[in-house]
C-alpha cells in the first residue's frame, strides 16, 4: 500500500586497537581470496563448439583471431573449393568462411572476457574525509571496497561461468544452423540447376515439336490452329525456362551468402545432380530421446536456468542487501570542547531494509521467474520432441515420396516411353505422341528431382530439429517447376 | 460327357465321329470333338451317311459327327477359346470347340440334323442357324423363340436341312456382345446329288473384325466401327491361308459377313459370277460377270470361277483400311515433312528414334520395328519381289498346274515364265515429255478464282 521507504543505517562496530583491526583486514582480504581467479581458456571457449560440430557435424570448426588463423582456414576454403562442391564441402566452407559465424564467435570471445573480469575481486578504494563542526572535528578514513561485490563474487563468477558456457553453446547452436542453412542452401541450389537441365530437355522437345508442326502446315498436313497450339507450348516451355534459370541463380546467390564466398570464389562448381536417395532411411527409434539429450537450444535453457537458480539463491541471501556500497570505516572524531579525540571503526553497509513485504516480494519475483523459467524449458522439451518428430515424420514422408519417384514413378515413366516407342515403331502413334510423352517423362524427372531436394532439406531439417533446435521445418516447395505438357494426352 | 483332347502335331482333327466314348453314348450326347489348332484342316470325307464334296475352311476345319438312326448328330460347344490371329498375337475371343470361328457344318439337302449346343461360357446363349429354313422354335431367337442356353447347360436343335446353299450359325444372344468375341461358324448344305453344281475346290470363310488394343488381347466389344483388325475366319495376313487352287479346276469361294460393314471383295486375275447367297442358289440367267463383289452385313456370297491362269492372285477386301493390321488412326501424315535433320534433336530424347513418313508409310512394309507384345505391324508380309504392304483381310489365290486333287498345300511364289513380269525400261531414257509441255504455256489461261460474298444484301438470288 504504502510506498516502500528506504533507510539508510550506519552500523559501527568498534575494534579495540587498530592492530585487531588490521588482522580483521588481513582475513576479509583471505576472504577476498577465496574464488579462484578465472583466466582465459586457450581455445577461447570453443570447445564445446568444436566438440559439437565434430560429433554431429564431422566437421571442423575455427574461431579465427589472428592472422595465422585466418590464413590456415583461407587454405582450407582454397582447396575445397578446388573441386566440386558437395554438402558437406559446403558445410565446411560456411564453417571456415561464414563471417556471421565468425561473429558469434566474437561473442563467444566477449564472455568469455565478461567472466574473467566477473572473478576478479574488485579494486577497494581509499578515502579520508575530514569534517569539521562546531563542536569536533572529525577525521574519516575509508577504505571503501565494493563488499557486496565481494560478498557477491562466488556467485557472480559461477554466473558469468554460466553465461559464458551459454555463450559457448549459442556459438555452438549458430555453428549447427550456419551448417544447416549451408547444406540447404547447397541442396536448393542444386536442385534448381538440375530443374533448367530437365526444362531445357523439354523446351528442346518442344521446339522440335514447333518445328515440325511448322513444316507440316507448309506441307499441308497440319492447320493454322493446331501449329499455333504447338508453337505456344513451345513459347511457353522457354518462358519456364528463363523462369527456371531465374531461380537457380537465385539459389545459386543463397548457397554464396551462406557460404560467405565472393571474388574469384564465386567460380565454384556445383554437381550436375542432387546425391541420390539412401537406400534405406535411417532408422530413428529414439528420435525425441536423441532431441532432448542432444539439442543445443535446450542446454541453454537448462544453463539458464542454473544461473536463475544460483541468482534465486543470490537474491534470497542479499535481499537486505540491496545496496552496492560498503566498506570499513575508521573515524576518530575529536570533540572541540575537551580535545580529546576518539577513533570509530567497523563496517559501513547501507542495507535496503524492507518494510512491508517488499523483501518478500523480491524473492517471490524471483522465485516466479525461475518458476517461469522452469517452465519454459519443460514447454521447450515437450517442443523439442514434438518438432523432432515432425521433423522425423517430414524426413520419412519426403523419403517415402522421393523414393516413389525413383522406384516407381521413372521406372514407369520410361516403360511408358520404351512401350510407346513400340507403338510408334508399328505406326500406331506418331512422333508428336512420343514427344509430348518424353515432356511428361521430363516433368515427371523434375518432380523427382523436388522431391529429392525435400528429403535433402528434410534430413537437414531433421538434424536441425534433434541436434540444434532450429526447429522450424524448412519451407519445403512444393513443385517449382510446374512443366507444361503434364498431364496432356498423349498426342491423340 | 465333353472331353477337350490335345492333338499331338499341329494340323490334325482331334477325332474322329467314331472316337465315342461309352459314357457318351450313354448320355445319348456325341462327343464334342475340339482342335487347338489355327491351321486350314483337310476336307472332312464324309464316312457316313450320303456322300458330298467337302468343303475347306479356311484356317479351320469341319466339325465330325455321328450318324444316330436318321440323325446326323453334331456337338457344339460355346466357349472361350484362344485364338491366333496371326503368329505374333493371339487373341481371347469366344467361339466353339477350341476355335473362332467355330468349325464348319456340312450337312446334305434332306438331312435331318441334331445339334447339341452346350454352354460353357460365363453367360447365356443360343445358336441361330442363319438362312434356314426350319420351325420357328427351332430359330435359335433368345427369349422370342426359346429360353435361353444357361451357362453349363445343353441344348438340342433338330431340324431338317431342306435345301443346299451358303449358311452360318451365330448367338441370338446378347449378339452384340458374343458376336464381337467372335461367336460365329460357318454351314454348308450340300446338294442331294453330288455331281449338281460340283466344283473341284470350294473354300469358306467367315470375315469378323476386331478391336483389340496393341499389347492387349481382349476385343473392345463397344466399337463400333473404328476396328483395328478385320479378319477372315479370325486370321489376319500373313496368317492367312492361301486359297490353292489346281490350273483348270472350277472354283467355288463362300465368304459370309459379320462385321459391321460391307466388304467388297476383289479378285485379281480370273473373271468370277455370283452364284449364290444365303438366300439360295442366283439362277444362271442372273448372274452377271464381276471382279469385285460387294459382301453387305450379315449377308453370304458364293463366287465360282474356272482357274485357267496360274499365277498368284491376290484377292482381298478392296476397303483399303481392311488391308491392314493394328494402325494408329490419329497418326498424322508426314509425307513432305523432312524430318532427318531433327532426327538428332529427338534422339536426344529418345534415343531408339527414327524418323517415319516422310515419303509415304511403305518403309513400314520393309522394317522390322520392335513392336508392343502381342500386336502385329500394320503392313507386312514378303513375295518374291518384295513386301507385300498388307495386312488384314488378303489372301491369294495360287493357281498350279498339276497338283493333286486334294493338295492344298501352299505351293510357293509363282514361277513367272520368263518375259512375263514387269520390268525396268534400261538406258538413256529421255526426261518425259508431258502433254501439256507443248500446248498452252502457263499464264496463257487466266483463271482467277473470286471469293464467294459473304455479304447477303444486293444483287444475291
Ligand atoms: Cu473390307
Amino acid at each position: 500500500m504504502s510506498a516502500p521507504t528506504c533507510v539508510r543505517a550506519t552500523v559501527f562496530r568498534r575494534w579495540s586497537t587498530l592492530w585487531r583491526h588490521k588482522t580483521q583486514l588481513l582475513s576479509f582480504s583471505a576472504l577476498l581470496l577465496l574464488p579462484a581467479c578465472a583466466s582465459f581458456s586457450p581455445d577461447g571457449g570453443m570447445s564445446v563448439t568444436t566438440d559439437i560440430a565434430a560429433r554431429h557435424l564431422r566437421k571442423d570448426v575455427v574461431a579465427i583471431r589472428n592472422d595465422e588463423d585466418a590464413d590456415a582456414a583461407r587454405v582450407k576454403v582454397d582447396d575445397l573449393l578446388k573441386r566440386t562442391l558437395n554438402a558437406d564441402t559446403a558445410v565446411q566452407i560456411a564453417l571456415f568462411n561464414n563471417r556471421g559465424l565468425q561473429a558469434a564467435y566474437n561473442e563467444l570471445g566477449i564472455a568469455e572476457a565478461q567472466r574473467v573480469q566477473q572473478s576478479l575481486p574488485p579494486n577497494p578504494s581509499i578515502s579520508i574525509s575530514r569534517l569539521s563542526g562546531a563542536a569536533e572535528i572529525e577525521i574519516e578514513r575509508k577504505i571503501a571496497a565494493n563488499i557486496l561485490a565481494l560478498l557477491t563474487l562466488p556467485a557472480r563468477a559461477e554466473i558469468a561461468t554460466e553465461r559464458f558456457h551459454r555463450a559457448q553453446l549459442a556459438a555452438a547452436l549458430e555453428t549447427l544452423r550456419v551448417a544447416s542453412d549451408a547444406r540447404k542452401a547447397f541442396y536448393r541450389a542444386v536442385a534448381a540447376r538440375q530443374a533448367v537441365g530437365l526444362l531445357e530437355q523439354s523446351s528442346e522437345a518442344s521446339s522440335t515439336t514447333a518445328e515440325l508442326a511448322k513444316r507440316m502446315t507448309a506441307s499441308g498436313a497440319m492447320n493454322k490452329l493446331d501449329q499455333s497450339r504447338q508453337q505456344l507450348l513451345h513459347t511457353e516451355l522457354t518462358t519456364e525456362l528463363a523462369r527456371a534459370r531465374q531461380r537457380a541463380t537465385s539459389e545459386r546467390e543463397r548457397l554464396v551468402r551462406a557460404l560467405g564466398l565472393s571474388g574469384k570464389d564465386l567460380a565454384f562448381k556445383l554437381p550436375s545432380r542432387l546425391p541420390s536417395l539412401p537406400n534405406r532411411p535411417p532408422a530413428m527409434k529414439t528420435v525425441e530421446e536423441e532431441a532432448l539429450n542432444s539439442r543445443v537450444d535446450l542446454k541453454i535453457a537448462r544453463s539458464e536456468l542454473d544461473s536463475l537458480a544460483k541468482s534465486y539463491g543470490l537474491t534470497k541471501t542479499t535481499r537486505f542487501v540491496n545496496v552496492l556500497e560498503s566498506g570499513y570505516l575508521d573515524k576518530r572524531v575529536e570533540e572541540r570542547a575537551t580535545g580529546e579525540h576518539k577513533h570509530q571503526s567497523g563496517f559501513e553497509l547501507t542495507l535496503q531494509v524492507p518494510l512491508f513485504d517488499f523483501g518478500e516480494a523480491r524473492a517471490r519475483e524471483a522465485e516466479q521467474t525461475y518458476m517461469q523459467a522452469v517452465n519454459r524449458l519443460a514447454q521447450k522439451a515437450v517442443n523439442a520432441r514434438s518438432e523432432a518428430r515432425e521433423a522425423y515424420r517430414n524426413y520419412r514422408t519426403s523419403y517415402d515420396v522421393a523414393a516413389r519417384y525413383q522406384r516407381d514413378v521413372l521406372p514407369l515413366r520410361n516403360m511408358i516411353s520404351e512401350e510407346l516407342m513400340l507403338r510408334y515403331g508399328a505406326m500406331q502413334i506418331d512422333v508428336f505422341a512420343l514427344l509430348t510423352e518424353a515432356r511428361q517423362r521430363i516433368a515427371a524427372n523434375a518432380n523427382a528431382v523436388d522431391a529429392l531436394r525435400d528429403f535433402w532439406l528434410a534430413s537437414a531439417d531433421l538434424q536441425a530439429a534433434v541436434i540444434g533446435g532450429a526447429g522450424a521445418p524448412s519451407d519445403s516447395p512444393s513443385s517449382t517447376t510446374a512443366m507444361a505438357g503434364d498431364g496432356e494426352p498423349a498426342g491423340h | 460327357m465333353i472331353t477337350r483332347r490335345n492333338l499331338i502335331g499341329t494340323s490334325a482333327v482331334l477325332a474322329g465321329a467314331a472316337a465315342i466314348s461309352g459314357r457318351v453314348q450313354a448320355a445319348s450326347i456325341p462327343e464334342a470333338v475340339t482342335t487347338a489348332s489355327p491351321a486350314m484342316q483337310p476336307p472332312l470325307t464324309p464316312a457316313s451317311g450320303p456322300a458330298y464334296q467337302p468343303v475347306v475352311t479356311l484356317n479351320g476345319w469341319s466339325l465330325p459327327w455321328r450318324m444316330n438312326g436318321e440323325w446326323k448328330e453334331f456337338h457344339l460347344v460355346a466357349e472361350p477359346v484362344e485364338r491366333e490371329l496371326s503368329p505374333g498375337m493371339t487373341a481371347k475371343l469366344w467361339g466353339y470347340n477350341g476355335q473362332s470361328p467355330g468349325p464348319t457344318l456340312e450337312f446334305v439337302e434332306g438331312d435331318k440334323v441334331r445339334i447339341f449346343v452346350t454352354n460353357k461360357l460365363p453367360e447365356h446363349t443360343t445358336v441361330h442357324w442363319h438362312g434356314f429354313v426350319l420351325p420357328n422354335g427351332m430359330d435359335g431367337v433368345g427369349g422370342l423363340t426359346q429360353p435361353h442356353i444357361k451357362p453349363g447347360k445343353t441344348f438340342v436343335y433338330e431340324f431338317v436341312a431342306k435345301r443346299s446353299g451358303t449358311f452360318m450359325y451365330h448367338p441370338h444372344a446378347d449378339e452384340m456382345v458374343q458376336m464381337a468375341m467372335g461367336m460365329m461358324g460357318f454351314i454348308v448344305v450340300h446338294p442331294r446329288d453330288p455331281q449338281e453344281r460340283r466344283v473341284d475346290r470350294d473354300f469358306v470363310f467367315l470375315m469378323s473384325s476386331y478391336d483389340i488394343d496393341p499389347g492387349t488381347s481382349l476385343p473392345k466389344v463397344m466399337t463400333m466401327t473404328d476396328f483395328n483388325l478385320w479378319t477372315w475366319n479370325s486370321r489376319v495376313f500373313p496368317g492367312i491361308d492361301p486359297l490353292v487352287v489346281r490350273k483348270g479346276d472350277r472354283v467355288r469361294i463362300r465368304i459370309g459377313n459379320l462385321t459391321m460393314t460391307n466388304h467388297p471383295i476383289h479378285l485379281h486375275g480370273p473373271h468370277f459370277e455370283v452364284t449364290g447367297t444365303d438366300g439360295g442358289w442366283v439362277r444362271e440367267s442372273a448372274r452377271w460377270p464381276e471382279v469385285t463383289t460387294d459382301v453387305p452385313v450379315g449377308g453370304m456370297r458364293a463366287i465360282e470361277f474356272t482357274a485357267e491362269e496360274p499365277g498368284d492372285w491376290a484377292i482381298h477386301c478392296h476397303k483399303s483400311h481392311h488391308t491392314m493390321n493394328a494402325m494408329g488412326h490419329e497418326v498424322k501424315t508426314f509425307i513432305g515433312t523432312p524430318q532427318k535433320d531433327l532426327t538428332k534433336a529427338v534422339r536426344k530424347l529418345l534415343p531408339d528414334y527414327m524418323p517415319m513418313g516422310t515419303e509415304g508409310m511403305a518403309e513400314m512394309g520393309t522394317m522390322e520395328m520392335p513392336m508392343p507384345d502381342n500386336t502385329l505391324p500394320m503392313m507386312t508380309g514378303f513375295g518374291q519381289f518384295g513386301p507385300l504392304e498388307m495386312g488384314g483381310m488378303f489372301s491369294v489365290v495360287k493357281v498350279r498346274e498339276g497338283l493333286a486333287r486334294d493338295d492344298y498345300k501352299d505351293p510357293g511364289p509363282y514361277k513367272h515364265p520368263p518375259g512375263t513380269v514387269a520390268y525396268e525400261v534400261k538406258g538413256d531414257i529421255p526426261d518425259a515429255m508431258r502433254r501439256s509441255d507443248n500446248s498452252t504455256k502457263p499464264g496463257n489461261v487466266e483463271l482467277s478464282v473470286v471469293k464467294p460474298r459473304t455479304n447477303r444484301q444486293g444483287g444475291q438470288h
